[in-house]
């Protein structure tokens, strides 16, 4: 593989809930250390678009390449392209009955046969990045809703994935932790992850993207760079939703 | 209105004239217990008490009425009133004489004991160690506990012991001779046998058990067994039922 | 919040303590203190013939534990392989068990134990016993199967997504993250499974299985003391039953402790 090849390879998918079309012949390439922002209104595809890259939705038609293995290959173990992929959710899904500590620990215990010892040594660097270590041993139920996404955002990154794919992320949090939230995710950008974020805060999209994709009614409508999107959006429908939501 | 009072009253009085013709006497039995006491294809309650009751009844003016009553529990209603008399195969014995008043004896029985055709058990001391079965609360099952060395096991009715005795379960059942030749000898005569009649110092009979007290219908039921057994109705009765 | 507000109500066996109930004058101490009192006082006071039920029953009590046992521990295996069944994707699989779950919910208990007994009495030649348990865990293991279904249901899906992208299959996210937590929602419902069966055990005694129940039937058959005899019974099942749920409840607490803030 080129290292100019892009990590993520997504052609020409469609995707259906029953006659509905939620993905209409979507195209994305996403580059390693890439930073893509894809907006739109609510249930204009975004979210499945995301969650088609690591399977969690099934496409109808079409391929997706994730670093060099089609996702729908029949030799390919998703589970393993999986471990590649992290993810962070909307209602960030931590393990309900681990201690923010064990939820960091389970899968590079199981998965990757880690030893206990060095994985709650890397958990708790994890945690001290997102700048919770000191909650290591409460449960999820403890913490505050941007205290449990930072360790949502840890949780992903103890399996070192080379891609992290983030589902709306703060549009379950009260106003106040929006922000602990987005400076992980800005930190992580920084450090050169690839990430694909799903997201409604065009200020961390104009400060952190690469790209900007905007999607409506299922189809990628507007693809460019953020100053050229939020500056001189090309379509109708483009310059229509930024109207209505700055 | 008037009209529909009158109807009334009518009906009230014909039911009563029908109840005061003659007594009526309801007995509990276990209508499990063929040749004796069981329910036949027509689900009538027939067999040989039955029937002896019913020319007993004639005899001397008594209508019997029979209720179908699970075996286990069978004293306990009689206790609490729920019926006059059972009429179940009870045997006479010294500890049941103390909870209920009995009858002249009506016909006298056996234990015998019951056992595979491949078996060579011939007495209960044969057994030592086996599980053998018997009726709850039936003579047969006290002798199975009586006899050192055995396992006994209870059913509620002795067909269920019967079938567990065919398919193997247990190695032996004791129950009344009557019942046990219906067994061994009819329904499941290829695989059953009567392996021998249990020697007892006493003799066993069965008798109508009434409340303790109930002089009345106990006074009914011995003239009607005495008369009965004057005609020579029973001897007919085991001939129709048992045979012999 | 609205994941742990879940319920499974299943309107059987005996009502768990609360286990927030620290309360001395709680139904559940009332109940206790009565039934050990009379298991003491009444053999004290009319040794004949209380005291003669209490020496007549104890292999009974035996039997009840030992069927209870076996069949709530086999009624487990096949609840969860028949709730993983019945949620399964695979259509034959979830065929066979949803089949599993109609035939028996729809046979009383009474009729299984004695066609278990008598039906398969014919075929294979097996002890009393182990007919009881099959008859009684092939039961239980419906009534299981719809509270482990129940129970999966009720966890969030969230929690499946977040394994799966972790990169566990689907049997690992089970294990680790959905049944662990099933668990909490399923104790209850299964803990008064496990008393409705230790309760439905007095069944087996129509199979002639020696239970507390045909035992004490025995002696009241033979002695003609029937109401101290159910007297006795009565409160040897009530006494293990009330000691069970208080287990069980115990439990529930300690399981419940990553919901407590």
């Amino acid at each position: 593989m080129n290292a100019a090849d892009p990590i993520i390879q997504i052609s020409h998918i469609n995707k259906y809930f029953g006659s509905f079309k939620a993905l209409d012949d979507v195209s994305l390439d996403v580059t390693l250390g890439e930073k893509v922002v894809v907006l739109g209104p609510s249930g204009s595809g975004k979210s499945t678009l995301l969650r088609a890259i690591n399977r969690l939705e099934t496409i109808s038609s079409g391929s997706i390449i994730v670093d060099g293995h089609d996702l729908y290959g029949p030799d390919e173990d998703i589970n393993r392209i999986r471990m590649e992929l992290g993810m962070v959710f909307q209602s960030f899904n931590l393990f309900k009955h681990k201690t923010v500590l064990e939820n960091l620990t389970l899968a590079p215990i199981k998965l990757k046969k880690m030893e206990k010892g060095r994985a709650e040594e890397m958990a708790y660097a994890l945690l001290e990045k997102v700048g919770i270590r000191d909650r290591a041993d409460h449960y999820p139920v403890q913490l505050s809703g941007g205290q449990q996404q930072r360790v949502a955002i840890a949780r992903a990154l103890a399996m070192e994935p080379k891609i992290m794919l983030f589902d709306e992320p703060t549009s379950a949090l009260d106003p106040e932790m929006i922000g602990e939230v987005l400076e992980v995710m800005i930190t992580l950008a920084h450090e050169g992850m690839t990430m694909v974020v799903v997201t409604h805060e065009m200020g961390f999209a104009r400060e952190v993207a690469d790209q900007v994709v905007f999607m409506d009614d299922g189809a990628i409508v507007e693809q460019a760079s953020p100053d050229s999107f939020f500056d001189h959006p090309v379509h109708a429908r483009t310059r229509l939703f930024l109207d209505q939501i700055l | 209105m008037l009209k529909k009072l009158v109807l009334i009253l009518v009906a009230l009085s014909t039911l009563c004239g029908s109840a005061w013709a003659e007594t009526k006497i309801i007995f509990a039995t276990d209508a499990t217990w063929p040749p004796m006491e069981f329910v036949n294809a027509q689900k009538q309650i027939v067999g040989f008490s039955i029937d002896f009751l019913k020319a007993a009844g004639k005899e001397v003016g008594f209508t019997p009425v029979f209720k179908n009553t699970a075996w286990d529990g069978i004293f306990a209603g009689l206790a609490a009133g729920k019926y006059d008399a059972i009429s179940s195969s009870v045997s006479i014995t010294e500890q049941r004489k103390k909870a209920m008043d009995f009858s002249e004896p009506y016909f006298t029985v056996r234990q015998a004991l019951i056992v595979p055709k491949s078996s060579s058990a011939k007495t209960l001391a044969d057994l030592k160690g086996k599980k053998v079965g018997g009726q709850i609360g039936t003579t047969g099952y006290f002798a199975i506990k009586a006899a050192k060395g055995l396992v006994p096991k209870s059913y509620d009715e002795i067909g269920l012991a019967m079938e567990d005795l065919n398919v193997g379960r247990i190695a032996a059942v004791v129950c009344d001779d009557p019942v046990a030749a219906n067994y061994a000898l009819d329904k499941y005569k290829d695989k059953l046998k009567i392996a021998a009649v249990l020697k007892t110092d006493k003799v066993e009979n069965y008798g109508f058990a009434v409340k303790k007290g109930n002089k009345k219908v106990l006074d009914l039921l011995n003239k009607g067994i005495e008369a009965v057994k004057a005609k020579g109705i029973d001897q007919q009765l085991k001939k129709k039922w048992i045979g012999q | 919040m609205s994941d742990q507000e879940k319920i499974i109500e299943i309107g059987d066996g005996a009502a768990i303590p609360d286990p927030k109930d620290k309360g001395l004058i709680s139904a559940w101490w009332i109940a206790l203190i009565g039934t050990v009192s009379l298991l003491i006082i009444l053999p004290l006071v009319k040794p004949d013939p209380y005291a003669r039920v209490l020496s007549f029953v104890p292999d009974g009590i035996l039997v009840t534990f030992k069927v209870t046992i076996a069949s709530i521990s086999l009624a487990l295996v096949i609840g969860l392989l028949t709730g993983l069944g019945r949620l399964s994707k695979n259509r034959f699989i979830n065929l066979i068990a949803s089949l599993y779950v109609e035939v028996v919910r729809g046979v009383p208990l009474l009729v299984q134990l004695f066609y278990i007994y008598f039906a398969l009495g014919r075929i294979v030649r097996v002890p009393d016993i182990v007919a009881a348990v099959i008859a009684m865990s092939f039961c239980y293991g419906a009534y299981m199967g719809e509270v482990f279904r129940a129970g999966i249901k009720s966890i969030d899906y969230g929690q499946t997504e977040a394994s799966l992208s972790l990169g566990f299959n689907r049997r690992q996210t089970m294990a680790y993250v959905v049944l662990p937590q099933a668990w909490r929602t399923i104790l209850p419902p299964v803990g008064n499974e496990f008393i409705a069966l230790l309760k439905d055990t007095s069944l087996v005694s129509i199979l002639a299985v020696a239970d507390i129940l045909r035992r004490g039937r025995e002696y009241a058959s033979e002695s003609f003391n029937y109401f101290e005899t159910y007297t006795m019974i009565a409160l040897i099942y009530l006494l293990i039953t009330l000691i069970l749920s208080k287990l069980i409840s115990n439990m529930e607490h300690r399981l419940s402790h990553y919901e407590r803030r």
